[in-house]
């Protein structure tokens, strides 16, 4: 009887034509997608705050700058705003009132979204929760706080261009090239930036640092990059946060809790065929191949007993970790960058994956700040760096407590 | 029903009723993490004392060295630091006995009730070595750290077995046995208690200390383990000696 029911409902719905709400819900339903794609919580939202309300100072090489309230409150929002604006932010960088923004707003990625999915992603935020939170966005210092300066910068390293569809490529890899360049602003953290902060678009994707984190290189290099995963170990990473042996850490985590981890399955696969496809300068064999270091230089010996003592009971004395637990080390890119940033932080710190509906678990790495002292840390840093066939140079002491210092 | 079984089942009713309607809720999400979070273990600062007085010093070293004597094994007691770590519990929390209920009424108990006394350790060391060290005085003439090894272990032996008598409120077999059981702490406690200096003790019995895998070695039978002692603080002792 139940289903006989439900069935008559269901036909009269489809036989009755959408109304004005339906279609209304329709698109805010694609743009809370796009909002996903977009991932604008990664910065406008904080823990423990109202969803977009405001989010966390963000530090520049130029200055701070707080990501604004972009919920629909009229005063400190974006309550009293148009379409016509939402779009110019967008897609130009200039907010209401012709206020230029700062690039750490990803327009130069945005710019690619068709007007379509912009006005999708307006008609979402306007069924958020308005929160009156207020924000100071521009904390830069002079000259940089005078947003006149942004216009200089955008005509020198901004074409607001739409996307352009390599016809050569399949539908696949021109989505996810869209994706990455786009709403998925990956450059944003992992491409390296020039000294005006622009996207050095040469060296796209080829990693970067910011706040005392490395986001390393995802082009198919093989050392260094993610050419040793396979498309579906890729997907499984931006969908669960682990691929069984590298598991996310750092600011990653949040892209793949707020971002990667609700896209749908076909525009991660998209995203992994285009990455995979990209290649870096130093191309396997092109760039040289670093030795790894003898087993008895003074600083392998140290880092090896201490990461006995220390490491190997989750790592395990043959670096292979645990699957989905304990990220492995032998052949992880994570662990053999040039830059060093992040392997630093992670052993001082510590680190935590993410949390995702497949993989709840969320494992984590305790902080050695206190335990190690920066020799040690250095030490075991480049024991790890080659042994179980990787191969990477030493790791000071000296960046280590340059790294302590700033934390 | 016999009668057991009506009242459990009866208590359980009653516990039931008085908790009301189950509110059962399922909870989802990261466990909370902090990066930097650490409580790293606090090591006692060398040097000083911070209880015992100066004569006090010269008793318990000589004991301490009688308990456990240089020889092929370990260093002595004092060289391996058990009366530093002696002296820094009964500065803390465990000198004021701030772990046992210490109101009266205090009466004399039977063995296995144990200790029923009226002082904390603290006040037992204090008031105990006076107490033997003029014991000593009077009844092998001279002082405790003045006899021959033969007569220290004399001395000790008869402390242990209560022909020693001591005066004022201290029983003297339990005091002997007090200062043994925190020896041996000291002795095999991990450094960051003050005593097993360069982890002596551990290096003598073979303990690998606070090493947490020996996935290598569970199917390695009858093999000494190979490989040296590691402390609580480890690497900080490491660092602070590189």
């Amino acid at each position: 009887m139940k289903t006989l029911l439900s069935l008559a409902l269901a036909t009269s719905a489809l036989a009755s034509p959408a109304t004005a709400a339906d279609l209304q819900s329709f698109q805010v339903e694609k743009g809370h997608y796009q909002a996903i794609l977009g991932d604008c919580a990664a910065c406008h939202s904080k823990a423990g705050g109202k969803l977009y309300s405001g989010g966390e100072p963000l530090e520049t090489p130029f200055g701070t700058l707080v990501p604004p309230n972009i919920t629909p409150d009229r005063e400190t929002g974006i309550g009293a705003w148009t379409k016509a604006d939402f779009r110019n932010t967008m897609k130009n960088g200039v907010g209401k009132d012709g206020k230029h923004l700062y690039p750490a707003m990803p327009y130069p990625s945005y710019h690619l979204m068709p007007d379509e999915d912009v006005d999708d992603l307006w008609a979402y935020l306007q069924t958020v929760e308005p929160v009156h939170h207020a924000v100071e966005a521009n904390q830069l210092p002079f000259p940089f706080n005078q947003r006149i300066v942004m216009r200089g910068w955008n005509w020198l390293n901004f074409e607001p261009e739409p996307f352009q569809p390599d016809e050569k490529q399949s539908a696949e890899w021109n989505r996810g090239a869209y994706l990455v360049q786009g709403p998925g602003h990956c450059g944003t953290c992992h491409t390296p930036k020039s000294a005006l902060g622009a996207d050095e678009s040469d060296a796209a994707l080829q990693g970067a640092t910011l706040q005392g984190w490395y986001a390393p290189n995802i082009t198919g290099q093989k050392r260094i990059g993610i050419g040793d995963w396979s498309k579906n170990q890729i997907v499984a990473y931006l969908k669960t946060g682990s691929n069984g042996h590298a598991i996310a850490a750092g600011p990653m985590v949040e892209a793949i809790q707020d971002s990667t981890s609700q896209m749908k399955d076909d525009d991660l696969q998209a995203i992994a065929t285009y990455l995979l496809s990209v290649k870096a300068d130093d191309e396997d064999g092109g760039g040289e191949q670093p030795k790894p270091l003898a087993s008895d230089d003074s600083q392998m010996k140290a880092g090896a007993e201490i990461y006995r003592t220390s490491c190997a009971a989750c790592h395990g004395m043959d670096g292979k970790g645990a699957e989905h637990l304990f990220p492995a080390l032998a052949g992880s890119a994570a662990v053999q960058q040039d830059d060093v940033s992040t392997l630093i932080h992670v052993i001082l710190a510590g680190a935590k994956g993410p949390y995702t509906k497949d993989r709840p678990t969320a494992p984590a790495m305790p902080s050695f700040a206190f335990h190690l002292s920066d020799e040690q840390v250095a030490d075991v840093a480049t024991y790890i760096r080659n042994d179980w066939g990787n191969a990477a140079p030493a790791v000071s002491a000296d960046a280590v407590g340059d790294a302590r210092g700033a934390d | 029903m016999n009668r057991r079984t009506f009242l459990t089942t009866t208590a359980v009713g009653l516990v039931a009723l008085a908790s009301g309607v189950a509110q059962a809720r399922s909870i989802s999400g990261a466990v909370p993490w902090e990066a930097f979070a650490g409580e790293p273990p606090t090591p006692v600062t060398p040097g000083g004392w911070h209880f015992f007085q100066p004569r006090e010093v010269v008793l318990m070293e000589a004991i301490v060295d009688r308990l456990i004597p240089a020889d092929d094994l370990s260093p002595s007691g004092r060289d391996c630091g058990c009366v530093v770590y002696v002296d820094r519990q009964l500065a803390g929390s465990f000198g004021e006995a701030a772990r046992l209920y210490m109101k009266g009424p205090f009466l004399p108990g039977l063995p296995t009730q144990g200790y029923q006394n009226s002082l904390t350790p603290a006040g037992r060391y204090r008031a105990g070595l006076a107490a033997f060290d003029k014991a000593v005085s009077d009844t092998f003439g001279g002082r405790f750290e003045t006899l021959s090894p033969g007569k220290q272990d004399q001395a000790l032996s008869e402390l242990e077995t209560g022909k020693l008598k001591l005066s004022g409120k201290v029983d003297g077999k339990g005091f002997f046995a007090l200062v043994l059981e925190n020896t041996m702490e000291g002795f095999f406690a991990d450094p960051v208690h003050g005593g097993n200096r360069d982890m002596a003790s551990w290096k003598m019995i073979g303990f690998p200390g606070a090493r947490y895998d020996y996935r290598d070695w569970v199917d390695q039978h009858d093999k000494p383990y190979p490989r040296g002692p590691v402390s609580i603080l480890g690497n900080i002792v490491q660092a602070k000696a590189g």
